[in-house]
């Protein structure tokens, strides 16, 4: 066992339900969204980018463009949701709520695809 | 250089005849679109309007080539469409006599020939990759070209035959191989094959006329005068003149057939790993074939027959000759000017003998001659020359022990050259240490591939192709031959890759153990499988797969464990 392994899997996987989690729900309705969670999510995203520098293999490239793509599709949400958020009493408008979650599902699709090539990257070693 | 003179001669032909139809269109377009413009028309209102020149050339561009879109902007008068008339009957014989100037310069012979010559001369100008120009395409050609697609290595083909380019173009060739028809001693085409280009590692001579093969040298040797060449020559003067040229190997397959017998007789299971390092089918690694060594019968006493017989004597084998044109031979048991028949076979003894050459240049009666042979002597060793390729079926049905095939042969030999120089001088070690080592050898091979064929290939230790080895040297670090081969998968295994030879510094080192060290610029031989050597491959550019060969535990990937696994050692000492 590898601990470098362990915490990088550890925080991949949970950045990827961090985003799931705020993700899921209506996607015009802000109510069905929390924003703390959208911050986690780019905070623990952050922290597996970071995690991922200097790694020169072709996988480890992969992973941090992967990772980098998600922080910038979830800041570019979380920037609209500061834009957006007194636009009714509840926070967002139904409109920019859909462009929050569209740009936040983005992420979710790069953090499936960091999930993917990492097990397949582990079970290819074999070891 | 001769890309661009080739690229105006192409476009200088072109132009050339397009001269008089581009004229032609020039004038019609131009006395057309003055006449449209200078007939007055009216408008809608009845005003009198004359049509821009923009409006003439719309209008005669669809005119002229029978569009017709109809009368703009207003309707025509009648002078209008009298001129438009005009316009049509103009416009449709020019451009008919355009695109029929331009179908007969496309089917042209000299104007085609060009081209080819043109688009291959721009494929060998991209080719980035080490590649060989390949002289001759007939049988031995396509073997060579076959075998060398199988090891991923390029070639150029030149050959005078059209047929066989033709040909060439249908093969489903790994790797691009450019073919061209053309007379390969004429300099300007092997400059076009890229002679004189870096990247041109030898050019290979293998058309059937000897004094052909000669000139392509010469003129290779000319244009460069460093390049390695590889010349088919079977006759003594020409092999003496092709040796004064210098980095020249020449083979011959007469003679490499007379070493192949020797080897056999002598060394069987050198011959036996041999046959399997060129991937011939009837041979099974580890089991030799045994020659007996009694008397021998030769049919035929050409080219081959002789150098055969030089070996059999040098073996102290002592053979009976059959040959209508034989004379005296010193040396011989028995010399039997005659055709090889019953009669002639019997008064050799044939029903005592331990084996048959079947060695002259007609491939049915080699085939008869093995035929009559197993109805008289069942038990006997039989030993058959193939002429042409063609006639592959049949040698396999008669079953003969051994089948010597000139361009199989030859191809062969190429192959081995050109994958690398190294496999010849290694299976020489071996000859001369003897067959226990080379038993050793194959025991070895035979517990890393099993019941594989093995698959040789070299690989240089520079940045090219094993960044990660050359990088982790230079930092001052030791790597063992050993370390390299072992599995990532388990470390306790190893890839089925086993090092034959480094050559470093000019000389070759055979057979290195598992603790040699490798260093940067080693060229080294090794013999496995092709899954061995992707793997192998992979962790010679791969820094983490290298360091975790090494020292058994996975390195810290990022700057942030890095960091930490560094400050863990510094509070540990």
């Amino acid at each position: 066992m590898n601990l470098e392994r362990v915490v990088f899997g550890f925080v991949i996987i949970l950045a990827l339900a961090f985003t799931l989690a705020f993700v899921v729900g209506d996607i015009h309705n802000a109510s069905h969204h929390n924003v703390w969670m959208l911050t986690i999510a780019i905070l623990i995203n952050l922290i597996a980018t970071g995690l991922k520098l200097g790694d020169r293999s072709q996988v480890g490239a992969l992973l941090l463009a992967s990772s980098l793509v998600a922080d910038v599709l979830l800041i570019t949400a979380r920037i609209i949701w500061v834009t957006a958020e007194n636009e009714t009493a509840i926070g967002p408008s139904r409109e920019s709520m859909a462009n929050i979650i569209s740009l936040s599902s983005g992420a979710l699709v790069a953090g499936i695809i960091t999930v993917v090539i990492l097990v397949g990257d582990t079970l290819i070693s074999r070891r | 250089m001769a890309a661009t003179s080739e690229l105006d001669r192409v476009s200088m032909l072109v132009l050339r005849y397009m001269r008089a139809p581009v004229f032609i269109l020039i004038l019609v377009y131009a006395i057309g679109i003055t006449g449209m413009s200078l007939i007055p028309g009216y408008d809608a209102d009845g005003n009198v309007h004359y049509m821009n020149l923009f409006h003439s050339f719309y209008f005669f561009t669809y005119t002229a080539t029978t569009t017709g879109y109809g009368e703009i902007p207003y309707e025509f008068t009648d002078e209008q469409r009298l001129w438009a008339i005009l316009c049509v009957y103009m416009g449709v014989v020019a451009w008919l006599y355009a695109i029929g100037s331009i179908f007969r310069l496309v089917q042209n012979p000299h104007f085609l020939l060009a081209l080819n010559e043109h688009r291959f001369t721009g494929r060998v100008r991209r080719i980035h990759r080490p590649f060989y120009i390949l002289c001759g395409f007939g049988d031995t050609g396509s073997l060579l070209a076959r075998g060398l697609s199988d090891h991923w290595l390029r070639s150029v083909i030149i050959d005078v035959d059209p047929e066989r380019i033709k040909a060439l173009q249908l093969r489903d060739y790994r790797v691009s191989m450019p073919g061209l028809c053309a007379d390969p001693s004429a300099p300007k085409y092997l400059q076009d094959a890229g002679v004189q280009m870096p990247n041109c590692k030898a050019v290979v001579i293998l058309t059937v006329d000897e004094e052909i093969n000669l000139q392509i040298a010469v003129m290779a040797r000319l244009l460069n005068p460093d390049i390695h060449i590889l010349c088919r020559s079977t006759s003594e003067s020409h092999t003496e003149h092709l040796r004064s040229l210098g980095q020249v190997t020449i083979i011959n397959p007469f003679e490499i057939f007379a070493q192949l017998l020797s080897m056999a007789i002598t060394a069987p299971r050198l011959h036996n790993l041999n046959s399997c390092l060129v991937h011939n089918p009837n041979v099974e690694l580890g089991k030799p074939m045994l020659l007996p060594t009694g008397n021998w019968i030769i049919c035929g006493y050409g080219r081959m027959g002789q150098w055969l017989y030089r070996h059999f004597v040098l073996n102290g084998i002592k053979p009976v000759i059959i040959d209508p044109l034989a004379q005296e031979v010193e040396g011989a048991a028995q010399v039997i000017a005659s055709h090889a028949n019953r009669a002639t076979l019997e008064q050799a003894g044939i029903a005592s003998a331990a084996g048959v050459v079947a060695g002259t240049d007609n491939d049915h009666d080699n085939l008869s001659i093995v035929m009559h042979v197993k109805a008289m002597n069942p038990d006997i060793f039989t030993i058959v020359r193939q002429n042409r390729h063609e006639n592959q079926i049949a040698f396999d049905a008669a079953s003969a022990d051994l089948v010597l095939q000139s361009s199989l042969t030859t191809a062969r030999r190429v192959l081995k050259h050109l994958i690398s120089p190294q496999v010849q001088q290694f299976l020489d070690y071996l000859r001369e240490q003897g067959e226990d080592i080379c038993e050793h050898t194959v025991h070895r091979l035979r517990q890393l591939i099993g019941d594989q064929q093995p698959h040789l290939w070299h690989c240089v230790i520079r940045d090219e192709e094993a960044s990660a080895v050359t990088e982790y040297l230079r930092n001052g670090n030791q790597l063992s031959l050993g370390e390299l081969r072992r599995d990532p998968h388990r470390l306790d295994g190893c890839l089925a890759a086993m090092a034959f030879t480094i050559r470093r510094d000019g000389k070759c080192l055979m057979l290195p153990a598992d603790n040699e060290s490798i260093r940067l610029g080693d060229d080294i031989l090794f013999c496995g499988t092709q899954s061995g050597e992707n793997m192998l491959l992979a962790s010679m550019n791969n820094v983490y797969t290298l360091d975790y060969l090494v020292s058994g535990r996975d390195k810290a990937r990022g700057y942030l464990f890095r960091w930490l696994e560094q400050r863990g050692e510094k509070g540990m000492t």
